[in-house]
C-alpha cells in the first residue's frame, strides 16, 4: 500500500475544473516533485491531500486513512502531515522557539519541561539553534522558511508537502533551504514537492510527475523524463523552464 | 449665591463614581457581548452573520441618547417591565459598547491574513486554539487604539445619564454651576477632570501597543 493514494481525483472552483481526474500513488521514503505551468492544478492537488481543499469527486487516502475536510479525526491527520507554504506563515506574534513549540504542547505531544529541547533540537536540523529567541521578522526569507520547517519537523510528520517553498525567496536565500530540504530526503522523509526549482527537481527527487491542464500529464524518474520527454507539453515546459 | 469652594470640587470629584461606574458596567456586559458580535461576524455561517450586523447596525444608528431614553422611558411603555434607572441605563450603555467595540474587534480580526487560521489549521489545532493563541493576539495589538480610543468616547458618553437623573460628572457641574453662578470655572474643572481620566488611558494604550509589539 502507498503511502499516499491518489484516485480520479476533480475538484472545481466556481466554472474552472482545477484538476480533471488525477491518481497518483506515493510510496513511503519517496522524494516526488510535481513540475507544471501556473494554473496546472499542482498546487490545488497538494492542499487536497492534507485536507485544506475538499475534493469534488475521486477520494484520496493517506496511510490508508480517506481524507476529507470533515473527517471526524482531522486534527491528528494533519499533526501527521507537515506543509511548508510558499509565503512562510510564521506566527509574527510569536518568538521563534514558540513558533514551534505551540502546536506540540497545545495538541499535547510534550510537555512544557521538553519544549525548549525540542525547538533546540529540530532548529539545529535546520541549522538555526542560534535563532531560537529571535522574532520572525529578526529573520530573513530564508531562515523564516527554515523556522517553518522546523515547525513542522517538530510534528514529527509522517509526510512533509512543499508548497512552492522557495518561490518567495531572493535567489541568494533559495539555496539554503533547498539544503535543508535535502537533507529530510536523505534522512528518509516521504516529501511531496511543488517546486519550480528544476535542479532540485532533477537532483533530488526520485520520481518527476508533469502536471498540465489539471491531469497527470506525465511521470517518471527524473533523468529519464528530462532527457527525453514523451509529450511535446511536457518538452516545451522544459525547454522554458531552462 | 456663594463662592466656588473647595466642597463644590469635591461633589465634582466624587460625582466621578457614577461616571466610572457606569463604564466599568458598560465594559464588563458589553465587552464580552463585543467579542460575541466580532465572533459571529467573521463566521462561515452567513446567517450568524447576517444576524450580527444587522444588530449592530440597528444599534450604531440610534444616537445613544435614544438608546437611554428607549430603555428607560420606552421599556415601561412597550413592555410594561418597570426597571430601576440604573438598569435600564446599563442595557443602553451595554448595547452601545457592544456595537461599537464589536465592529472594531471584528476589524482586528479580519485584519489577521487568512493564512494564518491556515498555518494553525496545518499544524493540527482546533479552530478555538487557532483563535486564542494565533488569531485573537494579533487581532487585539491591531484593535488597541481604536478599542482605547472607544473607551474615551464611552467615558465622555456617560454625561448623558445627566438627563436621567445622574449624577454623574456633567450634572454635578450643572448644579455645582448653578449654585456658584461660576460656570466657566466649573465647567472647565469638569473638563480637565474628564482629560485626567482619559489622557492616562491614551498613555498606557500607546505603552501596551509598544509592549504587544514584541520584535520592537
Amino acid at each position: 500500500m502507498a503511502l499516499v493514494e491518489i484516485r480520479d481525483v476533480h475538484k472545481t472552483f466556481g466554472r474552472v475544473d482545477v484538476l480533471k481526474g488525477v491518481s497518483l500513488d506515493v510510496e513511503e521514503g519517496e522524494i516526488v516533485t510535481i513540475i507544471g505551468r501556473s494554473g496546472s492544478g499542482k498546487s490545488t492537488l497538494l492542499r487536497c491531500i492534507n485536507a485544506l481543499e475538499t475534493v469534488d469527486a475521486g477520494e484520496i487516502r493517506v496511510e490508508g486513512q480517506k481524507i476529507h475536510s470533515g473527517m471526524p479525526d482531522l486534527k491528528q491527520f494533519r499533526q501527521r502531515v507537515g506543509i511548508v507554504f510558499q509565503a512562510f506563515n510564521l506566527f509574527p506574534h510569536l518568538k521563534v522557539e514558540r513558533n514551534i513549540t505551540l502546536a506540540p504542547l497545545l495538541t499535547g505531544r510534550i510537555d512544557k519541561a521538553k519544549a525548549r529541547v525540542l525547538a533546540e533540537d529540530v532548529l539545529t536540523r535546520v541549522g538555526l539553534a542560534d535563532k531560537i529567541d529571535a522574532w520572525p521578522d529578526q529573520l530573513s526569507g530564508g531562515q523564516q522558511q527554515r523556522v517553518a520547517i522546523a515547525r513542522c519537523l517538530a510534528m514529527a510528520p509522517h509526510l512533509m508537502l512543499f508548497d512552492e517553498a522557495t518561490s518567495a525567496l531572493d535567489p541568494e536565500l533559495v539555496g539554503e533551504v533547498l539544503k535543508v530540504m535535502e537533507a529530510m530526503a536523505r534522512q528518509g522523509m516521504t516529501m511531496i514537492l511543488v517546486t519550480h526549482e528544476m535542479g532540485f527537481a532533477r537532483n533530488v527527487a526520485n520520481r518527476i510527475v508533469f502536471m498540465h491542464q489539471g491531469r497527470v500529464w506525465e511521470q517518471g524518474p527524473p533523468a529519464e523524463l528530462f532527457a527525453s520527454p514523451k509529450t511535446p507539453e511536457l518538452a516545451s515546459f522544459i525547454a522554458s523552464a531552462k | 449665591m456663594r463662592s466656588f469652594s473647595l466642597i463644590d470640587f469635591v461633589s465634582l470629584v466624587s460625582a466621578l463614581r457614577w461616571t466610572v461606574t457606569l463604564v466599568v458596567l458598560a465594559l464588563a456586559f458589553g465587552a464580552p457581548l463585543a467579542l460575541g458580535l466580532a465572533m459571529g461576524r467573521i463566521s462561515r455561517f452567513a446567517g450568524l452573520r447576517w444576524t450580527m450586523a444587522a444588530c449592530i447596525q440597528v444599534i450604531q444608528s440610534v444616537p445613544l441618547l435614544g438608546l437611554l431614553f428607549f430603555f428607560y422611558f420606552g421599556m415601561p411603555v412597550f413592555l410594561g417591565i418597570q426597571v430601576p434607572a440604573l438598569i435600564a441605563v446599563t442595557i443602553a450603555y451595554t448595547l452601545y459598547t457592544a456595537a461599537f467595540l464589536g465592529e472594531i474587534w471584528r476589524g482586528g480580526l479580519e485584519a489577521v491574513k487568512q493564512a494564518q487560521w491556515e498555518a494553525g489549521a496545518c499544524l493540527g489545532l482546533s479552530a478555538w486554539q487557532q483563535f486564542r493563541h494565533i488569531i485573537a493576539p494579533q487581532a487585539l495589538r491591531l484593535s488597541l487604539p481604536p478599542t482605547v480610543g472607544f473607551l474615551v468616547q464611552l467615558i465622555k458618553g456617560t454625561s448623558l445619564a445627566s438627563i436621567l437623573g445622574f449624577v454623574e460628572l456633567a450634572r454635578a457641574g450643572q448644579v455645582v454651576s448653578a449654585a456658584t453662578f461660576q460656570p466657566l470655572l466649573t465647567y472647565a474643572l469638569v473638563a480637565a477632570v474628564y482629560f485626567a481620566l482619559c489622557l492616562p488611558l491614551t498613555l498606557w494604550s500607546r505603552s501596551l501597543e509598544a509592549r504587544l509589539d514584541g520584535s520592537r
